[in-house]
């Protein structure tokens, strides 16, 4: 036999074998006979060294008692169902709660993800942000001590990106909102009110944008032409 | 090193549903079991059925077994209830000791009990066994006697031998394993032939 192996099973009998080497062995050992059989011996010279203090050991349990129990457990069915079964049971009351606490940080972090990627897909603010961010460090590094008019950052006259055409933009919404539920359907179309509401209010309708229309009159285009 | 980290492997794989897992737990502690379960009745005979219902017991409640506690104080816990329950049923007055279950096999001597229900046979048996393991230890090196022993008599931990012995607790594992060895390649001899023996007791 493996001199190693039998060193193993030696500190796995005095619990001095690291837990992952344990889980292997223990594994093999409930399958191996020459290995279990040494490790009843090893538990028989434990207790004929502790009979020194006037214990005595019961020969007979070794041929009896573990074979009897061992019988005795043959006969009954196996754990795997009901321990399990328990386990789980235990382990799904436990985390039970943290169900809703985590379907919500979930939803609040996917609400903040939006709307930074909303705010950084606006068109004035991504390349401002992307200036403030850049320019400074080199520069300021380089003139601490007194920082020059140079060091500010001129924003640069942006070109809005052309927005989608309002057509495209309803029909895209019509076939969305046919395949969601009408509270889901309700969010792109109050975003497209206020999406068009704010391009009225900004008055830069004369930029090349194609011009708006109330986006109800969309719908209802999208719908007949459909 | 984490205590109880063997025991628990074997009572995971039982959960799982591996019953060979559990003859090694009851390898390991039969002798345990019976010798607290003579602290509460007198017949051998009677102590090993007993001991079979607490491991039995034990198997079945294993589901419940979160690891908690260690499992040997765990399935004393069982054994001690299963000898109570046994001595009430048959209306006998259990013996009235304060068990101590960190140390359970130092605090109360069995040998005269034994005396009177043993077999002339059984106690030649053990005897024979006893003596092969004494005499093995004695012709061991000092270095592997003192391991061993501090191991299974006083109950050391590697680190506390290894502190004792002034050695890396390596040394500790490889020495007890080869005095180990050593002892075992006696007690095969005996095994061989004396358990042949033991079997025809009956």
């Amino acid at each position: 036999m493996n001199e190693e192996l039998d060193s193993q099973l030696s500190a796995m009998f005095d619990d001095e074998l690291p837990e992952g080497e344990c889980q292997l062995l223990a594994r093999r050992l409930s399958r191996d006979d020459a290995l279990k059989a040494r490790w009843r011996r090893y538990a028989v010279i434990g207790a004929a060294v502790r009979t020194e203090r006037g214990v005595r050991m019961d020969v007979r349990l070794e041929t009896n008692l573990a074979t009897r129990v061992s019988a005795a457990i043959s006969a009954e069915p196996a754990l795997e169902g009901n321990a399990v079964a328990e386990n789980k049971v235990r382990a799904g009351g436990g985390l039970r709660w943290w169900q809703p606490v985590v379907g919500g940080a979930i939803a609040a972090g996917v609400a903040a993800m939006s709307v930074l990627w909303i705010r950084s897909e606006a068109p004035v603010g991504s390349d401002a942000l992307v200036a403030q961010n850049a320019a400074p460090t080199a520069t300021v590094i380089s003139q601490s001590p007194a920082p020059s008019p140079s060091t500010y950052v001129v924003p640069t006259k942006v070109e809005p990106r052309t927005p989608m055409p309002a057509a495209e933009l309803a029909n895209y919404l019509f076939a969305h909102s046919e395949y969601s539920t009408p509270v889901t359907r309700r969010f792109p179309l109050s975003s497209l009110v206020s999406s068009e509401s704010g391009t009225r209010a900004g008055g830069n309708e004369s930029d090349g944008a194609v011009d708006a229309v109330p986006v109800e009159d969309v719908v209802e285009n999208a719908k007949k032409a459909k | 090193m984490n205590a109880d980290v063997s025991d628990l492997s074997l009572v995971r794989r039982v959960q799982r549903g591996d019953k060979g897992a559990f003859d090694a737990l009851v390898l390991k502690y039969q002798h345990k079991v019976v010798k607290l379960v003579m602290r509460y009745v007198r017949n051998p005979a009677e102590a090993e059925d007993i001991a079979q219902d607490a491991f039995i017991k034990a198997y079945r409640a294993l589901p419940q077994f979160r690891g908690d506690s260690a499992f040997y104080t765990w399935l004393y816990r069982i054994a001690i209830n299963t000898a109570k329950n046994a001595v009430v049923s048959r209306d006998r007055s259990p013996v009235d000791f304060d068990l101590d279950l960190q140390n359970p096999d130092e605090s109360y001597d069995m040998q005269g009990r034994l005396k009177d229900s043993e077999t002339p046979e059984a106690l030649t048996l053990t005897e024979e066994i006893r003596s092969t393991v004494n005499s093995a230890i004695d012709a061991l090196p000092e270095d592997l006697r003192t391991a061993i022993v501090l191991r299974e008599l006083e109950g050391l931990s590697y680190e506390e031998i290894a502190d004792a012995m002034g050695c890396p607790v390596g040394t500790v594992r490889s020495r007890i394993f080869r005095a180990r060895e050593a002892i075992d390649r006696r007690l095969r001899e005996v095994f061989e032939g004396g358990l042949g023996r033991a079997e025809e007791l009956g």
